[in-house]
């Protein structure tokens, strides 16, 4: 061939080259399951061995300490939170979606709206209502009214609920969106109402998406670390913020660990409850 | 019984069906026929109330239902993808209208069951809509508008998208239950055959406006316009000038004289003429005949019971021809064609 080849053209035609008929598509999943093994899951099982006092009469001396009750209130807390904050971003983004699904056209300039706030760090975002919030922020200065929610449960809440909206859309709208409009019609001529015809087909065919959706707010906002950091008080710390106290601020790797592997353990025995309660692989299958 | 009154639907500057009228009887079969795009579709959601008019009326039993929402207007509808829930067995699909006209849980039980009986579905009613076949889903979806006694069957295209053998098959076994339930029907279809096979009347749609709204015969054998002479069956053209000779009327088109079946038609008119493939006959000798034309077979079609003759007249236009007799012809032989002057279609 007569084209000279570019400098990086040229390495990667040698690098093709070599590679061609020596690489199958399973060997790409190793590349993806390797990155996983190697930075996550092999890093998790050496808690377990940091976690426990070896050599000691006592090994799990940092288990016990995790039982104690300002950290059983820390682990209440994150779950509570957790659970509260699916509730509330679910509702709002069920009914953020079936907007989008069903009563506009603008559905791209809305989800550019929706998805924008995902670009800007949580830190700036979570600051930003820090400063709305607070006794001389805007909201004050426009209502006159100073609220007291700064570094209360409400607003550890509100900015959890914001900051993972997005999440929540959009698995739910893509499975309100799925949803054909014939079976909408045909519930109307049927004989259903709007409302009946929501209750009774468009709620149970958006069931996979919503459940999606939980499930991604619930881990998320249940393990968060900078909402309540930034927006809570001492009475909002998070297992999160216990963690990475006893990490960062104590060095205490030891017990870290352990409060680490117990809120590890617990969160996949909740999913768990939860598949025998949904059976997930229905669910999530039909997305 | 169902009164379609100057309906009118744009969308936004977009003319969908223009002041468009017609009605239907108690108990009649009615097809909307027409093109993909000619409204037929908006017409029919309008009278479900799924689409708003931008005009007219819709009047169903003397009541104008026009301003109802789609559940208060008690009418069947079966769609062309079924709209059945996915979600729900059979039977809950067909318990749900039933539910929603207020049916007690006894009697949804017992219509349930005799729907079920009606499609010839009896052992399915546990079964999911995904676990269908196609023609069983559109049974599925029939029964389930039909279980609430809805005032009118609004079908919409229910049979596209089956394959040619279950569609014959469909198409008598929703004859037979349209009458056995007695109800009267609408049905919407861009398929001549199911048209012409299964209506009381028709209503040829193009471009939002009826052309020609009859019976299937007078359809096809005088249709209101080329439009429907051209929609509706097959037939050969030919297009020209009305001269009068020796009283008769007839038509010079090229080389060739064609003889009207009418001589009152005035002269000067340019109309085109449509003869239909059966009225045309074939031989491979020339009988002296008036409407006569030679021509050469290009292509032989076997449908079975018929074989359907195309040829190349001398001027290079084409002629379609039936025959149930099979000639000892081929293809490239030479051949004359004939018809008698009182099958020409004048429009």
């Amino acid at each position: 061939m007569s084209v000279q080849r570019g400098g990086l053209g040229r390495v990667t035609h040698i690098i093709g080259e070599g590679l061609e008929g020596r690489i199958a598509n399973r060997h790409l999943a190793l590349f993806g399951l390797g990155f996983v093994g190697l930075f996550f899951v092999l890093p998790i099982l050496l808690l377990i061995p940091e976690s426990l006092n070896l050599g000691s009469t006592t090994p799990f001396e940092s288990y016990r300490r995790v039982a104690n009750g300002i950290y059983v209130d820390a682990f209440v807390r994150s779950f509570l939170y957790g659970f509260v904050t699916t509730v509330v971003t679910l509702a709002l983004a069920y009914m953020l979606s079936y907007f989008l699904a069903f009563s506009t056209e603008r559905v791209r300039t809305a989800m550019i709206l929706i998805i924008v706030p995902l670009w800007i760090a949580y830190i700036v975002r979570y600051f930003g209502i820090l400063l709305f919030l607070s006794p001389a922020g805007p909201l004050a200065d426009l209502t006159g009214f100073e609220t007291d929610l700064l570094f209360t449960t409400p607003a550890v809440i509100i900015g959890l609920a914001n900051v993972y909206l997005p999440f929540a859309v959009l698995p739910i709208y893509n499975s309100l969106n799925a949803i054909d409009e014939e079976l909408v019609n045909a519930s109307r001529v049927l004989g259903a109402g709007k409302w009946r015809t929501i209750t009774k087909v468009i709620f149970p065919l958006s069931l996979p998406g919503l459940v999606a959706a939980g499930l991604i707010v619930f881990i998320l906002a249940a393990g968060s670390f900078l909402g309540p950091a930034v927006l809570g008080g001492p009475n909002q710390t998070m297992i999160a913020n216990v963690i990475a106290q006893a990490f960062l601020d104590n060095f205490n790797i030891q017990f870290a660990s352990a409060l680490a592997i117990v809120y590890t353990v617990l969160l996949v025995g909740l999913l768990l409850v939860f598949n025998t309660l949904f059976d997930l692989q229905e669910v999530l299958g039909n997305i | 019984m169902l009164e379609v009154d100057s309906f009118t639907k744009y969308y936004g500057e977009l003319c969908a069906v223009e002041d468009l009228s017609f009605r239907i009887e108690e108990g009649e079969f009615v097809t909307l026929l027409g093109p993909s795009g000619c409204g037929k579709s908006t017409t029919l959601h309008a009278i479900a109330g799924l689409v708003e008019p931008t005009d007219g009326r819709i009047r169903l039993r003397g009541t104008d239902v026009t301003d109802l929402p789609p559940e208060k207007r008690n009418i069947g509808m079966a769609f062309q993808s079924t709209a059945l829930f996915p979600h729900m067995t059979v039977r809950e699909n067909i318990a749900y209208g039933l539910k929603m006209h207020g049916y007690s849980a006894a009697d949804v039980e017992d219509r349930v069951e005799e729907s079920l009986e009606l499609v010839d579905m009896p052992d399915h009613g546990d079964h999911k809509p995904g676990e269908l076949s196609g023609g069983q889903q559109q049974r599925v979806s029939l029964a389930r508008s039909l279980a609430y006694e809805p005032d009118i069957l609004l079908l919409d295209e229910p049979l596209t998208g089956l394959d040619r053998v279950l569609r014959e098959e469909m198409r008598g076994w929703l004859n037979r239950i349209q009458r056995e339930v007695n109800v009267t029907t609408l049905y919407v279809t861009h398929d001549q055959e199911d048209a012409l096979s299964m209506s009381d009347t028709v209503v040829v749609l193009n471009d939002g406006q009826a052309q020609q709204i009859d019976s299937p015969e007078r359809i096809y054998e005088s249709p209101a316009n080329p439009f429907v002479a051209e929609f509706v069956g097959k037939s050969t053209q030919f297009t020209g000038t009305v001269t009068h000779e020796n009283g008769q009327a007839v038509v010079y088109n090229d080389e060739k004289r064609i003889t009207l079946p009418d001589s009152s038609i005035d002269d000067d008119q340019s109309v085109s003429l449509y003869v239909r493939p059966e009225d045309i006959e074939v031989s491979p000798e020339p009988m002296g005949a008036e409407n006569e034309f030679r021509g050469i077979i290009t292509d032989i079609a076997n449908l079975g019971n018929r074989a359907e003759l195309s040829a190349t007249l001398e001027d290079g236009s084409t002629a379609l021809a039936h025959t149930t007799r099979f000639p000892d012809i081929d293809v490239d032989d030479d051949i004359f064609l004939r018809f008698p002057a009182e099958r020409v279609i004048v429009l």
